[in-house]
């Protein structure tokens, strides 16, 4: 019996896959492309192939994430047509694969978050580069009161990290017991319930779970949003790409006209990125 | 002719069989040879001791050591916590449950198998690291306790299943002997029916550890995943970072081809190096009980010897001693530990009746205990989940990231890839199951091959079957993103569960009823076919129902073989990608800000899933189970 239903689901699926006559969902002119890659670029490849599919009934845009690397070399081996990266290429992949075009379709401002029970407001980026290799160790040596400084970062192939070591740590290592998070979601989720916590995460990430640090730089002190990023004030800020192998065509070039657009440009900064 | 047909099946049996091993050298061969730049330049002895792991370091350095204690670590704390608590479950239920307790009881275990990984490992981050936060009055609850607890728990079922099954399968007559001469119940059960179903249990620990070792996305989100070594060694509270959780942090976001690339490649073939060792060590272990323990059959000794029982008492005493410490702060844990001592050396003392009672109480403590957990794990997502839960939500396609619309290209995805994982895994497993127990009694050099393929394959991670998937699948075969390819990985993944399971369900039936059918002029194919598979049925079952639970759940496997985040249409062919629900879950979880309503919601659509098909297949089994009597 068992069997019969699972023999059931099977013969279901591959009987579709069968089907020779054309149902109104599989009408040939359907054309399809696959987005895959960056996490952190999925919201807005996402919102703007929604949008985009609305507009036009034929077209079936599939995203997926993955990750940088992942999508990098999913449109370099054929397996999807668009690839998302947080990041730009690295050396390594340059060489490899020489065709890729790149497109830029957002930028990001990198906040840095700490939990609400934190007393601190702003940093400069020397005081945060010392939290992150260890040397300053506790709040109270910042202004705070007395409480550990729990150490979150992102794993080390996170683009987001890459940014932030370029930036903020100028290379230099992180402390060994930073907790390290696979996700923006991840990292926000942390410093919101442990006291005491700092970390970083992209502007769409920011609410009141946790507290986004001024950077005090040049005398002002830079609050993360999309004017500063806009503006040029906010330091910590990069730019999220997309990539076809060649210069794109047909569907692919539809939908990365249409993210470039005012319109896709409007998503991105309801998705809390700033626009190209 | 007959024999013609019978060899014939035998060899399709054998090649079934040997599947699993193909499979292996296949995954090896693909990450061995990606790994190869790596250990060109840093050398597989500097990898393995060096214990610095930097790879975006100025100056990069790739030392494993520090993941592979953190693994050790994590699984040990995990089997300490489910082992004791998993084989009382299951004396409890197999022994000493009414049977409506049991009739709830056992499929409620059943579920615990049946939650993703993905929803543990949020569960995990929300209430328990911080409940260990406050509890131990530290900084961060993620740690290697925070990891520990939540393996334990996740591989409870599988210990407790497959245990549980192993006890029924005593013969009725060991018990009754034993109760006929004036033992106790709790000496029959302690003295009699455990050792005779130590093979059984051995198998389930295996089993559970496999699950233990494997899994990742839990892993990730509470173990803290810094790569430092506890210090010292005994600092449960320390954070700690397993070479599974660095593959699956790690993989998504490097640049194919670079030498952080392969230096996570090597850290797979690392992972499958320590996987084969503790497989040894089980097989070598289990060899050695059976041995010990006397031949299948006739000359079956139901009774251990004295010298064995004391190693396997001994080894319980010392996991109960780390799950109290584990458990309590050490003064607490001393105290603890000091009255248990004085338990053990009253114990002699104490009347047969009274340490019973004792006995039976701490069983009944240790269900209590472990229902509980899926208490408050069911309670909660139920809780947050429900208020998502609309008829929109179930029919409509995601909109606005996830955020509003619904998920029901995820639901019906998740079915397909589920329904083909085990139209694949179903008969090549219960195949190679056949051939192992029906065609090679004694056993020689290939089933011994085949045997560790299966037990290499059981242990793999599940990511390291994603990554294989896509190295293999998707771009050497040109499957592509795809349903198929998904299929397949999935496949691979529940197979040995199936393949294990159903070999223990087929030496479960007594080997006089094949004599007496082959007596009668039966032959081999007739025997197994119409006597001794159909007896069987239940204990195949129990394993796909364990296999249907894991594949619904997993989200490595299919992060790069078969799962969008988005999809317009449903998939029309078996080359097409799928929207999946534990991938949707983990997408919504980690990447989209705002959605938390609907992450509930689809992880507790997910639950709702897989109890429907458990509901389903237990309510076959027990069926089953009702025509069997020897």
């Amino acid at each position: 019996m068992a069997l019969l239903v699972l023999a059931t689901l099977f013969t279901g699926c591959v009987g579709n896959g069968g089907e020779t006559t054309p149902t109104p969902t599989t009408a040939p002119s359907v054309q399809s492309i696959s987005v895959t890659g960056s996490t952190t670029v999925l919201p807005i490849a996402q919102k703007a192939a929604e949008s985009y599919m609305d507009a036009n009934a034929y077209a079936d845009i599939q995203v997926s994430g993955g990750g940088s690397g992942a999508g990098v070399q999913a449109v370099c081996e054929g397996t999807a047509d668009i690839g998302m990266a947080s990041r730009d290429l690295k050396a390594a992949e340059k060489e490899k694969y020489p065709d890729l075009v790149q497109y830029v379709v957002a930028r990001d401002g990198i906040a840095v978050i700490v939990n609400p029970a934190v007393a601190v407001n702003s940093l400069t980026i020397e005081q945060i580069k010392a939290i992150y290799t260890g040397e300053t160790k506790n709040w109270k040596e910042l202004g705070g009161s007395d409480m550990t400084i729990v150490v979150i970062g992102r794993d080390s192939s996170s683009g987001t990290r890459e940014f932030f070591s370029e930036k903020v740590m100028e290379k230099a290592d992180y402390v060994s017991t930073q907790l390290e998070k696979n996700s923006n979601g991840a990292v926000k989720q942390t410093v919101a319930q442990t006291p005491g916590s700092i970390g970083y995460v992209g502007l769409g990430y920011l609410d009141a779970t946790v507290k986004a640090l001024k950077i005090d730089a040049d005398g002002k002190s830079v609050e993360p949003s999309i004017e500063t990023v806009t503006s040029g004030d906010y330091p910590i800020a990069r730019t999220l790409n997309m990539f076809t192998k060649g210069e794109a065509s047909g569907l692919s070039k539809d939908y990365l006209d249409y993210i470039l657009s005012p319109a896709g440009q409007k998503i991105v900064e309801e998705e809390g990125f700033v626009s190209a | 002719m007959r024999r013609q047909k019978d060899i014939l099946i035998r060899s399709l049996w054998f090649a079934t069989a040997s599947f699993a091993v193909l499979s292996v050298f296949f995954i090896i061969f693909f990450l061995v040879r990606d790994s190869i730049p790596l250990f060109q330049t840093v050398g597989v002895l500097d990898l393995i001791t060096e214990s610095t792991w930097n790879p975006t370091g100025a100056t990069p350095s790739y030392g494993v050591f520090s993941l592979i204690v953190g693994t050790l670590l994590v699984t040990l704390g995990a089997m300490a916590i489910a082992v004791p608590l998993g084989l009382a479950s299951a004396v409890y239920l197999s022994e000493l449950a009414p049977p409506k307790v049991k009739a709830a009881a056992k499929p409620a275990i059943e579920l615990l198998a049946g939650i993703p990984s993905v929803v543990y490992g949020f569960f995990g981050l929300i209430i328990l690291t911080d409940w260990l936060r406050v509890t131990f009055d530290v900084p961060s609850g993620e740690s290697w306790l925070a990891g520990s607890i939540l393996l334990g728990i996740m591989a409870l079922p599988t210990i407790i299943s497959v245990s549980e099954d192993a006890l029924n399968m005593v013969p009725r007559m060991f018990k009754e002997g034993s109760l006929a001469l004036g033992a106790t119940h709790w000496q029959t059960i302690s003295r009699v029916l455990v050792p005779s179903a130590i093979s059984g249990i051995t198998a389930a620990v295996i089993l559970g550890m496999g699950r233990a070792i494997g899994e990742t996305m839990a892993v990730i989100m509470v173990c803290g995943n810094a790569a430092v070594i506890p210090d010292p060694i005994t600092n449960v509270l320390s954070p700690v970072r397993t070479l599974t959780g660095t593959l699956g942090i790690e993989m998504g976001e490097v640049a194919v081809g670079s030498m952080h690339y392969s230096a996570l490649f090597a850290v797979a073939v690392v992972l499958l190096a320590i996987t084969l060792i503790v497989n040894l060590a089980a097989v070598a272990i289990l060899k050695h009980i059976r041995s010990t323990h006397g031949a299948e059959g006739s000359g079956r000794t139901p009774l251990l010897p004295a010298n064995s029982g004391m190693a396997v008492r001994a080894g319980l005493a010392l996991m109960a001693a780390v799950l109290v410490f584990v458990l309590f702060p050490p003064i607490t844990a001393l105290a603890v530990l000091a009255s248990l001592a004085v338990l053990l050396v009253a114990k002699d003392r104490v009347s047969p009746k009274v340490s019973q009672k004792i006995a039976f109480s701490l069983l009944w403590g240790a269900i209590a205990a472990v229902l509980c957990v899926l208490g408050i794990i069911l309670l909660y997502i139920i809780v947050n989940g429900l208020p998502a839960l609309t008829w929109e939500f179930l029919t409509q396609p995601p909109r606005d990231l996830g955020r509003a619309g619904g998920i029901f290209p995820a639901i019906v995805g998740t079915l397909y890839l589920v329904g083909g994982a085990i139209a694949f895994a179903l008969p090549i497993g219960i195949g190679a199951a056949i051939y192992l127990s029906e065609y090679t009694r004694g056993g020689n050099r290939i089933t011994d091959i085949i045997r560790t393929g299966i037990d290499l394959l059981n242990g793999m991670p599940s990511i390291v079957f994603g990554l294989f998937g896509f190295a293999f699948l998707v771009i050497f075969l040109n499957f592509g993103v795809s349903l198929l390819a998904g299929m397949i990985t999935l496949g691979l993944m529940i197979l040995p569960t199936i393949i294990r399971t159903t070999e223990e369900a087929l030496k479960s039936v007594p080997v006089s009823v094949r004599e007496g059918s082959l007596a009668l002029g039966a032959t081999k194919w007739q025997t197994i076919s119409r006597v001794v598979l159909p007896p069987a049925v239940p204990g195949i079952l129990t394993g796909t129902i364990l296999s249907i639970g894991r594949a619904a759940g997993e989200t490595a496997p299919i992060l790069f073989t078969a799962a969008v985040f988005s999809k317009r249409f449903l998939p029309t062919s078996v080359s097409e990608p799928v929207m999946a629900l534990p991938y949707h879950l983990f997408v919504l979880a980690t990447n989209v800000p705002g959605a938390t309503k609907n992450q509930y919601g689809t992880a507790l659509v997910l639950l709702i899933l897989v109890v429907a098909i458990y509901a389903v297949a237990i309510g076959i089994r027990s069926r089953y189970q009702k025509n069997i009597r020897w």
